[in-house]
């Protein structure tokens, strides 16, 4: 039978320890906006037996510099706004360590993290960098020192490792790229795409599931091709895309190159329809591109504040942009989904790195942007969305909903 | 891509990569050095038009007439900073001393301004807005109409301001034999700061235009910088009309190769390049002019 989801307790503000990045202003209206997510989130479900006082350290790693420092800092906001919003009866003080994109900096933030929430056997959690290559560096120290590690990567491999310390609360690649396959063939009705793809760890992790997804559709892509993110001028792929004769344009890319894209597609009167990748759901990404250009281009995520929703994601929302003067995207949403399940076992009565492992790993957890189970390897979260800008605003749409886009594939056509 | 547009689009990349390079060579000619930062300090010129923007009301020439203007003296009073506090207090000191200086004072830039600005992506509008202009033979969009009026502007006028001022004399006497030019009395201090001023005046031109082409984030200046040291390498380690004209080469190979090859093989082929070119003729295109490389 499965378990009830696990839901946060009532909020009762704690007197959390600031990490010192952060202003009294900055902890004051998160700490305000987070107590109406916490309500909104708990109307939605039930309430746990909460343990006596207690006091824990949770390290929060995140790539803050570098080539993924927009959404290594969406990550790092969406934890410190879980911990601000701590079931009652917990003070939790963050440690927010920058990770920027090398491995081995992320495995020295990983000890000074570990060092400073107790060590191995104490720290119950470490909410982990986005970044592939560094949650493959840190995955064989977590199982070390049996901590468990929460992460918004999307990278495949890291639930691939037959490692039960990692829990990825972010939908992984196979997931949304398999929606983002499905949608473009069996909503949109094309068969001939076109896919542009980074040369990095995360664009090739992409392109592998994307080429699998297809083959199961039946689809052959007619054009593929990856591209350094140092590549300013994308318009030599997209016209090999038009000259092979693509219906559709799929990508797989960061944020900048994915604007570049777009921007260069519509420039160029390219008028096919952009299925792009989770970068293009990022309001920082819509930013540099006016309403006309977004017109018709779509990109699968695991959840889109902006566009709304239920309450809770409202209220989230309105907290996230009070707090950091910013709009949250997906990677915030899933980080604070990750940052609150490990905070509500802890509540709940976990008192080991271990037992939060095993609630962890046993237990549903509902979020604001789903509910998570894991699937026996760490992968907590199977749904994913696909969301399209209409040419009149920055904000999109959500167009479609898949609960299982893994799930045996439906006739072309159908939806699942 | 029609023949027509792959030249534009080459010349547009090429007149902003030369005004990097042009900058980059100017700093290593004085010192000796390279300039680890002059890719980060192209990405500062992006953003200090960001800033300006932000202050100012956008309007149809504002950003010609007053962007354009404010950044560029605004970087280079930066370049002035730069050159006071990490260049001449090293003057002396070896080479690669101020190649690490450099690059710390590249991270001081790149963290501040994502300190200052955020990670996200920062994009200017046009420095001209509108459709095509239409040339004899092929049109022309207006944007890199005028990234080559202004680039090729500012070239010209660095290349007058070196050959045909005393200020340039000076400064060829400096990067020449420094303690000779002291005993003439040319103020060398003066003229080192007045390099640096000039070199991050470029990249901040060079920034501003790129920004709206390609969007700019606080991390992007290595690969700039790595544009920049290529260019030098091709054309001759040291010679100003070789960082142009390597400049060009990189990004005929960027834009032509992308178009013809893939952006894979453009990119081996440009190294690939390098590397022969390394072997062959070490010199560089137009021959070496200073032959210390750190």
């Amino acid at each position: 039978m499965p378990p009830s989801p696990l839901s946060p307790p009532p909020l009762f503000l704690s007197s959390i320890s600031r990490s010192k990045r952060f202003s009294r202003g900055w902890w004051r209206r998160a700490c305000g906006g987070v107590l109406t997510v916490g309500l909104l989130v708990v109307a939605s479900g039930g309430t746990l037996s909460v343990a006596q006082e207690r006091q824990i350290i949770l390290p929060v790693l995140a790539p803050l510099t570098g080539f993924v420092a927009l959404e290594g800092a969406s990550q790092r906001n969406g934890a410190l706004l879980a911990v601000a919003a701590a079931p009652a009866g917990l003070t939790v003080e963050p440690v927010v360590l920058d990770t920027a994109t090398q491995p081995e900096i992320a495995v020295n933030a990983f000890n000074r993290g570990l060092a400073e929430a107790g060590g191995a056997g104490v720290a119950l959690a470490i909410s982990a960098p986005i970044l592939g290559t560094q949650m493959l560096a840190l995955l064989p120290l977590a199982a070390d020192a049996g901590v468990p590690l929460v992460t918004v990567s999307g990278t495949a491999a890291i639930t691939e490792q037959d490692n039960p310390w990692v829990f990825r609360f972010f939908p992984g690649d196979a997931v949304v790229k398999a929606a983002q396959a499905r949608f473009t063939v069996q909503e949109l009705g094309l068969t001939r795409p076109a896919l542009i793809t980074q040369t990095t760890a995360y664009g090739q992790s992409g392109l592998a599931e994307l080429q699998a997804v297809f083959a199961r559709l039946g689809v052959t892509p007619v054009a593929s091709e990856a591209v350094d993110t140092s590549v300013k001028d994308l318009r030599p792929a997209l016209q090999r895309a038009r000259a092979a004769g693509a219906d559709s344009l799929i990508l797989h890319l960061h944020a900048p190159s994915t604007a570049l894209a777009v921007r260069q597609a519509a420039a160029m009167g390219l008028g096919l329809p952009i299925i792009a990748g989770s970068a293009m759901h990022q309001p920082a990404t819509a930013a540099l591109l006016e309403p006309a250009e977004l017109e018709g281009v779509c990109a699968e995520t695991s959840a889109s504040p902006l566009s709304g929703g239920n309450a809770a994601m409202v209220a989230f929302t309105t907290a996230y942009e009070e707090a950091f003067g910013a709009a949250p995207d997906a990677f915030a949403v899933g980080q604070y989904d990750a940052v609150q399940a490990v905070l509500t076992v802890v509540a709940a009565g976990a008192d080991s790195p271990a037992a939060v492992r095993d609630a962890l790993a046993s237990n549903s957890f509902s979020g604001l942007a789903m509910t998570y189970r894991s699937d026996g390897t760490g992968n907590m979260a199977h749904s994913a969305l696909i969301v399209c800008y209409d040419g009149q605003s920055r904000v999109p749409a959500i167009v479609r909903r898949y609960d299982n886009p893994l799930g045996p594939l439906a006739p072309l056509g159908s939806a699942n | 891509m029609d023949p027509a547009s792959l030249i534009a689009a080459a010349l547009s990349l090429a007149a902003a990569y030369s005004l990097v390079a042009l900058g980059f060579v100017l700093v290593l000619s004085m010192t000796g050095a390279v300039n680890f930062a002059q890719g980060d300090l192209v990405v500062a010129g992006g953003f200090m038009a960001v800033a300006v923007l932000a202050i100012i009301p956008d309007g149809p020439w504002m950003m010609p007439l007053v962007v354009l203007p404010l950044t560029l003296l605004v970087m280079a009073v930066g370049g002035v900073a730069f050159g006071a506090l990490a260049y001449l207090p090293l003057a002396r000191r070896s080479a690669p001393t101020i190649f690490l200086a450099s690059i710390a004072v590249a991270m001081m830039i790149q963290n501040g301004l994502l300190g200052l600005f955020g990670p996200a992506p920062r994009s200017t509008p046009p420095l001209l807005s509108g459709g095509p202009v239409d040339l004899p033979g092929f049109s022309l969009d207006r944007q890199t109409l005028a990234v080559l009026v202004v680039a090729g502007g500012l070239l010209l006028a660095a290349g007058l301001i070196l050959t045909r001022t005393r200020f340039g004399l000076r400064l060829r006497a400096v990067a020449e034999d420094s303690d000779m030019a002291a005993a003439m009395g040319v103020p060398v201090a003066v003229v080192r700061l007045a390099t640096f001023a000039l070199a991050a005046a470029l990249a901040g031109a060079a920034g501003l235009m790129l920004a709206h082409q390609f969007f700019l984030t606080p991390a992007d200046g290595a690969g700039f910088m790595l544009k920049a040291y290529i260019a030098a390498t091709l054309g001759g380690w040291g010679r100003l009309s070789g960082a142009i004209m390597g400049a060009c080469v990189i990004a005929l190979l960027e834009t032509a190769g992308a178009a013809l090859l893939g952006f894979v093989a453009a990119e081996a082929l440009l190294y690939g390049l390098v590397i022969v070119l390394l072997v062959v003729r070490p010199g560089g295109l137009l021959g070496e002019k200073s032959g210390e490389r750190p």
